[in-house]
């Protein structure tokens, strides 16, 4: 070929995911190898997700990678680990339409240039170095023609932020802690796809939060550095946990899958207070919600609603079925109104079909709302405008795959430069 | 005597006292027994305290109790049991000036008349149950002439209100969990007087709470219930930091009194994370108070601050002595100023002189305050106007006392009814 110009390039779609039985403490810094299991469920990339562009070409001089528009820079440990792990992964390549073909050895000394992008802000605390590092890992994967499972891959994954590693697979998702030093033992696996229960609603709070929060990274370090609770959580309550939780999946038993999650939600916080200096991701709105569901379940006997938060104040609630979810946007609509002039469909986004369901299309749909029969008046009044930015509403969902449709790449074909 | 009208009466003040190595669980919910030991600080009856006058009448022919000004009933378990321990403990007692002479046996017999008075709101979430059965317990034993010292007498009060056995000595107190099922060894010992470290100065922030709080009798149950790090706290974590912060107090080392209080206070609120449903007594306001500190602390190098809370928002902080306590009311102010037009002199209670060493008497003082240097503005900006309801400031305080003058006294001598 004439002055090696082609663009080779691979476009992929990665969930994200939240836990469920909490990641928090490391035992191995450098590999990412966590202090106990952790068990997660993949949300619907079609509400959030990050899509991610890699393009190779010999008229590359350098890896460059561009994060939501922006140049970042790839020297930091955790990228270099990702990218080194797969090039030395990289397989044969070959494009007979392109008339592009890449022998193994020569991934070595091939540049690349990554262009990423979330569909949710970063500033809403969700999670989207896991959604980031998966789709890296993919889709690089994906380019180089790497002959490895998901599995494998999700080690690979893990070294560039652990949870990333469960986001290799749709519907719930087990981290395994491994037991070896290299940490070739620590991948996630899938329990069940998203297919398996998918009644499930779930529906995000992204609570309004003054505070600027400590980093999960550096947080979970000060845990395992000071907390006298963590090492016992770790090893004596978080096994069992795993097991129950692997069961209550497998029997789709809503009952024992919320006491199970909204406990070791409560515990990872537990534990963070229990830091030294105190870590606070909950905020006084969190609590409130987390009021409304407790009070909610009880009075209904048998749970409808999980909650769990992660190192934020967003609350992520399951609802046992549609019907439920619809009930709990009312009631959190109640407690939690948009300010004055607020656009309902930017109030409540991912899948917005549930509003109309709730009756909360309509003008002024929000001040019709009654309060919740069953739920006395100790969760404060209807005054709190503002502290929900908005809600986000989505289900278990599938894990990555490749976007073939070149109008979705980020990176234009011609000069892989972002477009 | 003619138709035996006459009434003996004694009256007594109590202090209320905060703990820094919690209590929070039973073993026993009868005799309440605790799951651990527990070390407080009494505070200063002068600024918090319950006066309690008792007194004896043969034309009396009921037990009744006034609580605050209103009647009260006697009927439950704590009141009952206290009563009976007393007065099966009632020695012989003569009054020659009025003429009056009990038998021991006689006590069985006669009725009590009871006047209670906390000199600081019980909304205010300041503990007033512990003052309120030490100073019960306290004013009987000297009306009845009981004799027994300070030690067996807590073992009495505790059956009234756990935390209560440490408000019979001033100073720093440790309540002994004891191991004897009949409680008589779970008792209160004094650590060290109260002039023993009295440079501490003691500001305790009473926060605003909208919520109605758990109270501390069922969120104690329920944590031993369902919390899966109560134990482990109980019998692994709270052994040894009873016995460092012995040794921090008889060495008046700030330092480790320090640490201790604040990791045993953040460890209790994270096994009330850790309870099923979940308690939180803190608040946003709570954890900006603690941030304050934290960040204060680590910019001085050594600490300044100690800080504690108990089954409520408000936060009890102790600093090293009287500079360092003005610099911390600046602080304060400078985060959370009163509403316009409040009294100083309302704002700040207790010993309000600190006002005055702060530059914080005039008018417009507060508005004047400028941000204290070592603290990043990640606090949070100065409008937070009504977070902190009020300020009280005292220091380390004496046990119980007899008040010997008779218009101290809250019933009349005559009646036996409240004045």
């Amino acid at each position: 070929m004439a002055a090696d110009k082609w663009v080779y390039m691979v476009t992929a779609q990665t969930p994200t995911n939240i836990a469920v039985i909490k990641y928090w403490g490391k035992r191995d810094e450098v590999r990412i190898l966590p202090v106990n299991d952790s068990i997660s469920v993949t949300l619907d990339p079609d509400h959030l997700c990050t899509v991610t562009t890699v393009a190779v070409s010999p008229a590359f001089d350098r890896d460059r990678m561009w994060l939501n528009g922006k140049e970042i820079s790839l020297s930091g440990s955790r990228y270099q680990n990702c990218l080194r792990e797969i090039r030395g992964r990289a397989g044969d390549v070959e494009d007979k339409e392109k008339g592009v073909k890449i022998e193994k050895k020569e991934w070595e000394k091939l540049h690349l240039h990554i262009a990423s992008h979330n569909n949710f802000p970063t500033a809403a605390g969700l999670a989207s170095s896991a959604a980031g590092f998966a789709c890296l890992v993919f889709s690089l994967a994906k380019l180089m023609n790497v002959n490895e499972d998901p599995s494998r891959l999700s080690a690979i994954a893990r070294q560039g932020s652990g949870s990333a590693c469960r986001s290799l697979f749709g519907g719930f998702v087990k981290w395994e802690m491994g037991s070896k030093e290299d940490g070739s033992d620590s991948v996630a696996v899938q329990l069940a796809d998203e297919k398996h229960w998918n009644e499930l609603v779930i529906i995000i709070a992204v609570v309004s939060s003054r505070q600027k929060e400590t980093s999960s990274t550096s947080g979970m370090r000060e845990s395992v550095e000071t907390s006298l609770l963590l090492q016992h959580r770790a090893k004596e309550v978080v096994p069992k946990r795993i097991l129950q939780m692997e069961e209550a999946i497998k029997n789709r038993d809503l009952a024992s899958f919320t006491q199970l999650s909204c406990a070791d939600s409560n515990q990872f916080h537990a534990v963070c207070l229990d830091t030294s200096p105190p870590i606070f991701y909950m905020n006084d709105t969190s609590h409130r919600i987390i009021s409304l569901v407790e009070k909610w379940n009880r009075s209904e006997g048998t749970p409808q609603v999980a909650y769990t938060f992660d190192a934020g104040p967003n609350a992520v609630l399951i609802a046992r079925n549609r019907k439920v979810a619809v009930q709990l946007l009312q009631g959190l609509l109640y407690y939690f109104p948009p300010k004055s002039d607020t656009d309902m469909k930017s109030y409540v986004v991912g899948d917005n079909s549930i509003l109309k369901e709730a009756g909360l299309d309509g003008a002024n749909s929000v001040e019709n709302l009654q309060p919740p029969p069953e739920i006395k008046d100790n969760i404060g009044s209807q005054d709190q405008k503002g502290e929900v930015s908005y809600f986000i509403c989505t289900k278990p969902g599938r894990g990555p795959i490749v976007l073939p449709d070149q109008t979705q790449a980020l990176l234009d074909p011609e000069t892989g430069l972002p477009k």
